[in-house]
């Protein structure tokens, strides 16, 4: 889709089904967007090797009593990439809920201009997340003596998944900045464009 | 009164309903009233604010000003936080930690640790030692053999583990049902009371009291910017006050145990099992060669068993 | 701004920025945000992130992209059109005997997981295209997938009851012997109200006729055969939580892996179908995650505020009678239900009302199993029920929130008529207790 096509009319659609293939572009409005949905399937697989390793451990505890000391932080960190994954993607998908009656039964300016407020806004929410994502990160691997280093579980298995999963929370909020940032001047060329 | 010169939110690893969030609360009554008005804290129970593992850089920086928690929440920062919040089968009994904190160095040792993440340790308390349930009686160290235990922390995992157990990684969560069904056959998590109150020795009823593995510090902090302008005497107080909720705390929550050992007693389906002195010393031993493996982890670790091996050798602990 | 007045101005703000199209997830997270920074300053906004934090490792929540992904995959294989044909088979001439299986399907999976928002995500894939093509009525589909999902919050093992035992220091074993009465209760009403109103008018739920019955498609074997698969899985499931091999949540991997492997028997298996079902699971999971998220964030910052305190405050200043006090709860957890998810409206009104509820001598395994039927009623009803919400996020194209909630009064009604029961007579619960 190009920025010039009326933003309005390109929405009327009925959005928020999910059922979509892996390579559709319905909901996407940016190339980020349908670059997005064609990846989504390859970050799924975080939970088909969620599900995998889970079915190992319950054979290897229930079968041959040599529970792992590894699988549940593994599958709570794979899901929580996914979750935090999962946001960027419905972005690009239009899949976040959203109550459509004001917006259906506005004309195309109103329209317009819900779709400029509602651009900015999300702009603003990334970008305030994304921020205090950054704080996050920084106390996360850098220590107060002021090295560097990488906040662990402290299991056994003590893995730097807390590192990992805040990085990644910084990122997919830094993901959706971009995306949200894209939509606004989209939505903003809409409305000069129609003036 | 007059209205309040400082109003602190401290958050606390207990849920609402815990009868620690009432002592906790009296703590911060007895405060108000010491100093006559002039400090209003606030209990938050756990995840109110943050979740409990995030509370230590909240307070740091300044989001809450304190919080009352158990330290091992911060191990994966520094393994330091998990030997003094819970050292794995040190500690027989509340009193004998309570002076190690405050007489033996531990206070002073905490405060280096946690001093550079912008967090004071005014002082510590401890609920008391947990109870283990178990759906198989053990009656020596012998009889962990094979058994699948939830253990969640570090160091109760790897003792545990050397001590011949199996421990299964589950969280707090799913230990009802995972007892209940048999997926575990014992479980570490919570004191005697605590564990009669949820239920859990109707299908894990033999449960080990008094308790010999675990005993985690409510460790009470505040922002260490908060506490340095703070005028002396309401650091007296705050200070004077902690130690003297650490004795509630221990007696009270002693207190519950008891009525529950009596009502338990009273069921002839629970057997509750007094470990003998040999076994729990076994077992003490097992865990020492797991403290002298953390103690290579770095110099704070190295420090924290010197200090502790120091306390219990001096009094023939060890 | 004193806190009464933040109280309002957030709820006001949230509802005025719900009207104008904005996702539900930015609007709380974006409305915490701004409390966060105006009532602490930009330092206390890695509050925000703590929060999403916490909420991401959670880890309840592994078991929801488990129920996603084995719906996908059963939807896009054939099982599902074949579960679903079969199990018309066997109802046979009864008129919507489709819709009670589902009903009945929805108790089974509420006896495996206690996660709304997957129950309902797994239904609305799997049960509500296969009844809509089998020509039945959209609303009593809709309204079974919705009401039925809602059910695994009440059914044991249900995560919301250990919840409440946990934050309230309850036993978890009374609050599950003490739900399961008026979980059956629910699900009966339910079967009732379907087959009064099929039973009334066949077209709502159209049976099969003698000439279908009698065509070769149709023979008892072959539904047999379509049936027995799918029974498997959820005997699988069911299992291996019963016998004690797998946790709750290990379980839903197990059903994931028992659906992958009937899929391979059925030489459906390929890397396209995976591929789309993870698609599905991935977008599925972030519209559900993210609407906790931004409900979480809001929980953080108002308690903060000193809301909590705000809230118990307002509730004893009014000075009602005990019973007046718990249709106040009622009420609160209701408009709390229009915009957060169940696991947001524990961690913010239980730590309020369950000291509340011990201080004016009520019995906490009471009030749990009241909030649990609380929790199915603020799902289900308008404007913003949260099942409602997952429903549409994988209802097939064309069906709208309009036709959603409309489908839904009905059985708000029921669960309203169950909800009052327990009011009145809390020994309907309690009996096996005492
Ligand atoms: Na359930
Ligand atoms: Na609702």
């Amino acid at each position: 889709m190009s920025a010039n096509v009326p933003l309005a009319e390109s929405r009327d659609a009925e959005h928020g089904d999910a059922d979509d293939g892996p390579f559709t572009t319905e909901g996407a409005r940016t190339r980020l967007d349908r670059c997005i949905n064609r990846l989504a399937p390859d970050i799924g697989w975080l939970a088909f090797v969620a599900m995998a390793i889970s079915v190992v451990e319950v054979v290897l505890r229930y079968g041959l009593d040599s529970p792992t000391s590894w699988v549940h932080e593994t599958t709570i960190f794979l899901v929580a990439v996914l979750f935090c994954l999962g946001g960027p993607v419905a972005l690009a998908r239009d899949g976040h809920i959203r109550v459509r009656l004001l917006y259906d039964a506005a004309g195309p300016r109103l329209r317009r201009a819900l779709d400029v407020f509602n651009d900015a806004v999300t702009v603003l929410f990334c970008a305030a997340i994304a921020y205090a994502g950054w704080v996050m990160v920084e106390r996360s691997v850098i220590a107060p003596t002021g090295e560097w280093t990488l906040e662990r579980s402290g299991s056994s298995w003590n893995p730097p998944f807390p590192s990992f999963t805040k990085i990644v929370i910084l990122a997919a909020t830094l993901l959706m900045l971009v995306q949200a940032l894209l939509h606004l001047w989209q939505s903003l060329r809409a409305v000069a464009g129609r003036r | 009164a007059q209205a309040a010169t400082y109003e602190w939110k401290f958050q606390t690893t207990e849920s609402a309903g815990s009868p620690l969030v009432k002592i906790q609360k009296d703590w911060a009554e007895r405060v108000n009233e010491m100093t006559d008005g002039r400090v209003k804290i606030e209990i938050l129970p756990v995840g109110a604010v943050v979740p409990p593992s995030q509370t230590l850089t909240a307070v740091g920086s300044g989001i809450l000003q304190g919080h009352i928690t158990d330290p091992s929440y911060f191990s994966g920062k520094n393994p330091a936080f998990g030997m003094l919040g819970n050292l794995v089968g040190a500690w027989s009994d509340p009193m004998q930690f309570i002076e190690y904190m405050n007489y033996g160095g531990g206070e002073e040792l905490y405060n280096q640790l946690v001093e550079p993440y912008g967090v004071h340790l005014i002082g510590a308390s401890v609920a008391g030692l947990e109870s283990l349930v178990s759906s198989r009686p053990i009656r020596e160290i012998e009889d962990l053999k094979g058994l699948k235990m939830r253990a969640p922390q570090g160091m109760v995992n790897n003792v545990f583990s050397k001590a011949g157990a199996t421990p299964v990684n589950l969280p707090t969560s799913e230990v009802y049902t995972a007892l209940e069904k048999g997926v575990i056959d014992a479980a570490d998590y919570n004191t005697f009371a605590n564990n009669q109150q949820l239920g859990l020795h109707e299908f894990a009823p033999y449960p080990i009291y008094p308790g010999f593995h675990s005993m985690p510090m409510g460790a009470v902090s505040i922002n260490k910017d908060v506490w340095s302008e703070l005028p002396d005497d309401l650091k007296t107080i705050l200070e004077t006050s902690v130690d003297y909720l650490a004795v509630d705390t221990a007696f009270r929550m002693h207190q519950l145990d008891l009525k529950a050992v009596a009502k338990a007693r009273k069921n002839d389906d629970i057997e509750i099992i007094d470990l003998p002195k040999a076994e729990r010393a076994k077992f003490r031993r097992i865990a020492q060669k797991e403290w002298a493996n953390w103690a290579e982890k770095n110099e704070m670790c190295q420090k924290v068993y010197d200090s502790v091996v120091a306390f219990l050798k001096q009094r023939d602990l060890m | 701004m004193d806190i009464a007045t933040a109280t309002y101005v957030l709820v006001g703000a949230i509802f005025a920025l719900l009207l104008t199209g904005l996702p539900l997830a930015f609007i709380t997270g974006l409305v915490a945000l701004l409390f966060t920074a105006g009532f602490f300053g930009p330092d206390a906004l890695p509050l925000v992130t703590a929060r999403i934090y916490g909420f991401v490792t959670e880890y309840s929540l592994v078991a929801v992209p488990m129920f996603v992904l084995m719906a996908s995959l059963l939807d896009r294989s054939g099982i599902a059109r074949d579960l679903f044909n079969g199990m018309r088979v066997f109802a046979g001439r009864l008129p919507g005997g489709v819709a009670v299986q589902t009903i009945i399907v929805a108790f089974f999976l509420a006896a495996m997981s206690g996660i709304i928002g997957g129950e309902i995500v797994l239904l609305g894939i799997l049960a509500l295209p296969q009844m809509l093509r089998l020509g039945y009525h959209r609303k009593i589909s809709i309204g079974v997938v919705c009401a039925g999902g809602a059910l695994g919050t009440m059914m044991p093992p249900s995560i919301v009851l250990i919840i409440y035992g946990l934050l309230a220091s309850e036993s978890i074993a009374d609050l599950f012997t003490a739900a399961i009465t008026p979980a059956l209760i629910l699900m009966g009403s339910y079967v009732a109200y379907v087959l009064g109103r099929c039973l009334l008018r066949p077209e709502l739920g159209p049976p099969l006729s003698e000439e279908e019955l009698e065509a070769p498609g149709h023979s008892r074997l072959a539904a047999l055969k379509a049936v027995i698969p799918p029974a498997l899985v959820a005997a699988l499931v069911l299992g291996s939580i019963y016998a004690g091999i797998a946790s709750v949540t290990e379980a839903a991997a197990m059903g994931v892996f028992g659906v992958l492997v009937l899929v391979s028997l059925r030489r459906e298996l390929s890397v396209t179908i995976i591929r789309e079902s993870l698609s599905q699971t991935i977008n599925t999971c972030g519209m559900i995650v993210w609407i906790g998220i931004g409900a979480a964030i809001l929980v953080g910052v108002y308690n903060l505020m000193g809301g909590n305190r705000f809230v118990a405050s307002s509730i004893l200043g009014l000075d009602l009678p005990p019973i007046a006090i718990v249709l106040v709860m009622m009420a609160i957890l209701i408009v709390l239900g229009l915009f957060m998810d169940w696991i947001g409206i524990a961690m913010l009104t239980l730590p309020i009302f369950v000291p509340i509820i011990e201080q004016i001598g009520y019995d906490p395994v009471w009030f749990g199993i009241l909030f649990a039927i609380n929790m199915q009623v603020s799902f289900l009803s308008p404007p913003f029920g949260p099942a409602a919400f997952y429903l549409k996020g994988v209802a097939p194209p064309g069906i709208t929130l309009r036709d959603i909630y409309t489908s839904l009064l009905p059985f708000i009604a029921l669960q309203v008529t169950v909800l009052a029961i327990m009011l009145t007579f809390p020994q309907v619960a309690t009996w096996p207790l005492h």
